[in-house]
């Protein structure tokens, strides 16, 4: 009975995770992380040719080498890479590119030198400016364009008592209207485009977009251009594109789909250089 | 059609193997799915069946002019021609409406419209009229952390008297997306279907690819999948009984469920690095080993998972409050039921014993022996009880897998056939989902999706009509339809 369930309830102990473990962690998401020392020309080739959204991809030879780019944005995890890659390519324990600007998304490493040739602008720890920052509440409106739904499943359990958004101080609200950030997953479709400039419109000013998850960043494995090299590819007119290619987007965050913890860091991280700003 | 041709149909007279009708002049069998291909310049209708005593059944027919309409017959085909005269712009003579289902009328689809596109978006809905009726419509963006989608209610004060539904939103084009690719390469495609169900898409890709090459993949491997599409079952229920106590307002087993469910995601993230199993299934086998350690770590964890969840549900279920919320809330008949071919656990709610792990066992399940739980009522409550049946089941299956595993490889090579045609079923945890694959040198050339939402989401309206409008989040969530999943 109602009884039971509430005893139940308060025998039970919190299973919160602290901030500081959330922060950067992506356990679970299956992003790669290059190791440079190990890194040469003929595994960033291999990497390059077995990435299904052109994720990964290699410059021209410089010096006997070349250079492997990099984009978060548009990698779906499918571990292929770091099947190929032989040590150089192994999954990501920790992740800083959440929430972030799409420039900061892509990196690029120098084969052979070892060097990291243009990292991404590499962002201030956002852990010890949590806390002060968030003291006004945050509301946030999720939309979806086309999503898959698998965004959504991980959305869904930020609410879930592990993350527990509220605890910052941040809800999920029904209305754009009351809606303070926009949370967009998914490509665009063009069924969805006249929805989406509405629902961005209804949002009160100052507002802010998040494009979440491989999709919603890059248009994913859904966008043509993100087609690998020599495969036929229909135009997929049913498509727009990623979510900026219809709104101005403050912060992305990588991930197909993004665990519950790149979501965290990366609307804490949003929120760190927007709300800094003011 | 030969012979008696009154208990026959077929798409047109004397073309073809007819399909049989009853006294009613019903199909006496269970449409799965209706679509095109067109190889050559030429289009070819598949109408994929299940016949009682007979399996399933794949039958072709060139389109050569009108094509004779199924729904009439078969209600469950009208959805499926609606499909297919947009794709292929074939005509079905005598369905009721055929117009749009994918595109909204901001394409140029080359569609013969006649009007402005307003009158052509007003004109999909039908209007009730008479005193007292007004239209509320709903959507396509929602108030909650859901997907899109258009629902147009006619009420009398609170009482539905009509629903309308307007998909396909995030209609994707992935059938398209998957056409040119190389059949081995494309499982995230599959995947990127319905996220939250996706590797039981990914498998029932790989088991299409697989019939191609006609491979044989290794026993542990079976095993494996077997175990990451129950875990993805244990996943899918027990997250929907919490949002269906959460959406009568009872938080506690909400909450409850919603921990139990990520528990179990973070036990997969633990042991297969990856928390809803995108990436594991490859043609052939399976990328990612449980070794014996794994094994018995994992079962753990879904044994007080489970012990948990059903601990929770079960007092959930006894509440009065909850009760009187679920029980007689959105009644699907068995009759409406059967006549648009529902699957999954909404069949199973009104007494229709379907399943394609006993029915039409694949990979593990060819060795199991198991019965197929239904109820009766077909309300909210049925579908929430169904639910906690197939956990049960699904947490035994788990338990006695992951006791023993097979030894042996995970991967197998793929024999070098590279063109040929295949489909593929899997019991999805919302139900039969459907792949037909058509490889030529390597390379997709036609790939047919037919998720188990697509069959289901034309069965909603019927079991909200005659409810009250605010018991409507309720009923669709007893539903759990995907929208992604059947706008493709």
């Amino acid at each position: 009975m109602i009884t039971d369930v509430m005893f139940h309830s308060l025998r039970s102990r919190s299973q919160l995770i602290p901030v500081e473990d959330l922060i950067r962690d992506c356990a679970g998401s299956r992003m790669p992380e290059i190791i440079p020392e190990l890194l040469t020309a003929p595994i960033a080739a291999a990497a390059a040719e077995v990435c299904p959204t052109r994720a990964i991809t290699t410059d021209t030879p410089v010096e006997g080498g070349c250079a492997l780019r990099l984009d978060y944005g548009k990698c779906i995890g499918c571990g292929r890479c770091v099947e190929v890659g032989d040590g150089a390519i192994r999954p990501a324990k920790r992740f800083s590119h959440s929430g972030v600007s799409r420039s900061e998304l892509v990196q690029t490493w120098q084969t052979g030198s070892g060097v990291e040739a243009q990292a991404g602008e590499m962002h201030t720890s956002a852990r010890d400016r949590v806390y002060a920052l968030l003291g006004r509440a945050l509301n946030i409106r999720q939309l979806d364009p086309g999503s898959c739904n698998g965004c959504e499943a991980e959305i869904t359990a930020l609410t879930n008592p592990y993350y527990d958004l509220e605890r910052f101080g941040i809800h999920f609200v029904a209305s754009p209207k009351h809606a303070d950030m926009l949370l967009i997953t998914g490509p665009v479709t063009r069924n969805m485009a006249t929805a989406v400039q509405k629902t961005y419109e209804a949002v009160p000013l100052p507002k802010l977009v998040v494009a979440v998850g491989a999709c919603g960043c890059s248009g994913g494995i859904f966008d043509r251009r993100n087609c690998p090299v020599g495969t036929l590819v229909n135009l997929n007119e049913e498509i727009i594109g990623p979510v900026d290619s219809l709104l101005p987007v403050h912060g992305y965050i990588p991930g197909c789909p993004p665990t519950p913890a790149m979501l965290v860091s990366g609307i804490l991280e949003v929120l760190n250089r927007y709300t800094g700003r003011k | 059609m030969k012979g008696n041709a009154a208990n026959q149909w077929g798409p047109e007279s004397g073309r073809n193997e007819a399909l049989p009708l009853d006294a009613d002049r019903r199909f006496t069998g269970r449409l799965v799915s209706i679509f095109g291909d067109n190889t050559g310049g030429t289009t070819i209708l598949h109408y994929l069946v299940d016949l009682p005593g007979a399996g399933y059944g794949d039958f072709e027919y060139v389109v050569a002019g009108p094509v004779r309409s199924m729904t009439p017959v078969a209600p469950a085909a009208s959805w499926h021609e609606r499909e297919v005269h947009e794709q292929y712009g074939v005509e079905f003579i005598g369905h009721p409406h055929l117009r749009p289902l994918m595109r909204h009328s901001r394409f140029d689809s080359g569609l013969p419209s006649n009007g402005s596109t307003q009158e052509m978006e007003e004109s999909q809905f039908l209007r009730v009229q008479g005193e007292g009726v007004c239209e509320i419509p709903v959507g396509p963006v929602h108030a909650g952390i859901i997907e899109p989608g258009h629902f147009r209610f006619s009420v009398v004060g609170d009482t539905v008297l009509h629903l309308q539904l307007r998909l396909f939103y995030t209609h994707k084009g992935t059938e398209k997306l998957f056409e040119g690719r190389v059949a081995t390469d494309a499982v995230p495609i599959a995947e990127s279907v319905s996220g939250d169900n996706c590797f039981a898409h990914a498998v029932a890709y790989c088991q299409a690819v697989e019939g191609v090459h006609q491979a044989i993949v290794p026993p542990k491997a079976n095993a494996i999948r077997l175990i990451g599409l129950e875990l993805e079952r244990l996943l899918a229920h027990i997250g929907d009984l919490g949002a269906l106590c959460g959406d009568v307002g009872f938080a506690v087993p909400a909450a409850y469920c919603a921990r139990i469910k990520e528990d179990l995601l973070q036990a997969s993230a633990k042991i297969v690095g990856t928390r809803y199993w995108r990436g594991v299934a490859v043609p052939g086998g399976v990328r990612h080993e449980i070794g014996s350690a794994d094994g018995r770590e994992l079962k753990e964890s879904i044994r007080i998972a489970v012990e948990d969840f059903v601990g929770i549900a079960e007092q959930a279920l006894r509440t009065p409050s909850l009760e009187d919320r679920f029980e007689g809330a959105g009644i699907l008949a068995p009759n409406r039921a059967a006549d648009l071919a529902v699957v999954g656990p909404v069949a199973r709610a009104c007494g229709i014993a379907l399943d394609v792990r006993r029915d039409h066992p694949y990979g593990a399940y060819k060795n199991l022996n198991f019965d197929v739980p239904t109820w009766h009522y077909g309300d909210v409550m049925a579908r929430a009880r169904i639910r906690m049946m197939e956990v049960h089941a699904s947490a035994r299956l788990l338990l006695d897998y992951l006791e023993a595993l097979p030894a042996g490889p995970i991967w197998l090579p793929l024999p070098a056939i590279s063109t040929g045609r295949a489909f593929a079923a899997v019991e999805a945890p919302r139900g039969e989902l459907v792949y037909w694959l058509r490889v030529e040198e390597g390379k997709i050339a036609r790939c047919h999706v037919r998720s188990p939402s697509f069959q289901n989401w034309p069965a909603l309206p019927f079991a909200v009509t005659g409810n009250i409008i605010a018991d409507f989040p309720l009923i669709n969530k007893s539903f759990n339809l995907s929208y992604s999943g059947c706008d493709r």
